[in-house]
């Protein structure tokens, strides 16, 4: 299965519709992570936060192909979709690897990823830049084998999502 | 003018490394410091206390190669009710990983929204290692550099410092591997319990 997060509500493509699972994180009740370690040394995989990150995350793992659109923000994404991506950690053990060098979380076991991820907003060069580093290490963290980064305005959203979600569904 | 003012930006505030390094750096501090812990007062009386503070210093983990969600959503507050005065920001920032290098991405988000916002930037220190160099023989390292950063703010002489275990990355690995099982175990967990392949008990996909 494929898998969408938005922080915004965006019509999805009819060609996505049957194979792709879509979550409007702007209609979600997810709190914050809170530091407590608990998904890796109380119950392992297991969120101690009841709400509906926990119906995500492990969707995260499973999907071959993922989709995120965020609004930028300083150059990170905004808070809907980082509150998400750090709910996710319960993908990940506390056990620690060396992985291209550098010393990361072994994985719980999810399927490596091709991503894209759509940046809205008003995004200057500079922050489209320090972006770009962040998802660079956020593939580490996340197995993405390949990901692509497509920037837009918000009032091109809607149209560069329709298309670019087309070419997503269809690679 | 002239008052320090901490923000403890960890989601674990009360009971965080960012809590204890924050200690840390007010013992090193020459003059009083006033520390606010973010989900514990309310940004406006952060804003209302900078008007009287040349510096100020946020201390926190990296969450997810970036500043921790509850620490965004408070700058992003400060954004839209500014203080008029607009002190100097410097970072104290730390990862669990051994690699100090692993948290320039969320300075250069915060160098950001420094620029972005009018606040000139200070001075800069980068921990690896953060989850435990305080429990180890290496504490005095990482005390060493938060003496510096105190007094390169205090002095005004702002720069940049990092500070790690000085451990290769196989010794790190064995180090925290050891670390994290201690966690497991005192939760009644064995390793391999605790590298369970299952996700909210839903066993893994086909590779």
């Amino acid at each position: 299965m494929n898998l969408i997060l938005s922080d915004r509500a965006l019509p999805v493509p009819e060609i996505c519709r049957a194979s792709s699972e879509f979550f409007d994180l702007s209609q979600m009740r997810i709190a914050h992570c809170l530091g407590c370690f608990g998904c890796w040394v109380r119950t392992p995989g297991r969120c101690v936060i009841r709400d509906d990150a926990v119906r995500i995350y492990p969707r995260i793992a499973a999907s071959r192909k993922l989709l995120c659109v965020s609004r930028i923000w300083c150059g990170s994404y905004d808070l809907p979709m980082k509150t998400m991506l750090e709910r996710a950690i319960p993908v990940q053990q506390a056990f620690i690897r060396l992985w291209h060098g550098e010393t990361h979380h072994l994985q719980r076991n999810p399927l490596p990823k091709q991503a894209l991820i759509l940046g809205y907003g008003d995004i200057s060069a500079g922050e489209q830049d320090i972006f770009r580093q962040l998802v660079s290490r956020n593939a580490h963290n996340m197995n993405f084998e390949e990901y692509r980064i497509v920037f837009t305005s918000e009032e091109e959203l809607e149209m560069t999502f329709q298309k670019e979600a087309i070419a997503w569904a269809n690679s | 003018m002239g008052e320090l003012l901490i923000l403890n930006g960890s989601p674990r505030a009360p009971r965080s490394n960012s809590r204890q390094y924050a200690l840390l750096f007010a013992k090193s501090y020459p003059q009083a410091v006033e520390t606010f812990a973010v989900g514990q007062c309310r940004p406006w009386d952060l804003c209302r206390a900078m008007e009287d503070c040349s510096d100020l210093l946020l201390v926190f983990p990296l969450y997810a190669d970036g500043l921790p969600s509850p620490l965004m959503g408070f700058l992003q507050e400060l954004e839209k009710d500014p203080p008029h005065n607009r002190p100097v920001i410097s970072i104290l920032i730390n990862c669990g990983f051994l690699e100090p290098e692993q948290n320039d991405t969320a300075i250069r988000i915060l160098r950001r929204f420094c620029q972005k916002n009018g606040y000139p930037l200070g001075s800069i220190l980068k921990i690896g290692g953060g989850e435990a160099i305080l429990s180890t023989p290496f504490r005095f390292l990482a005390k060493r550099e938060i003496r510096q950063l105190a007094k390169s703010i205090h002095r005004r002489s702002y720069g940049t410092f990092q500070v790690t275990m000085p451990l290769s990355k196989q010794m790190f690995l064995r180090a925290s591997s050891r670390y994290w099982e201690n966690c497991g175990k005192r939760n009644g967990l064995t390793r391999e319990q605790m590298s369970a392949p299952q996700i909210e008990n839903e066993s893994p996909p086909p590779q």
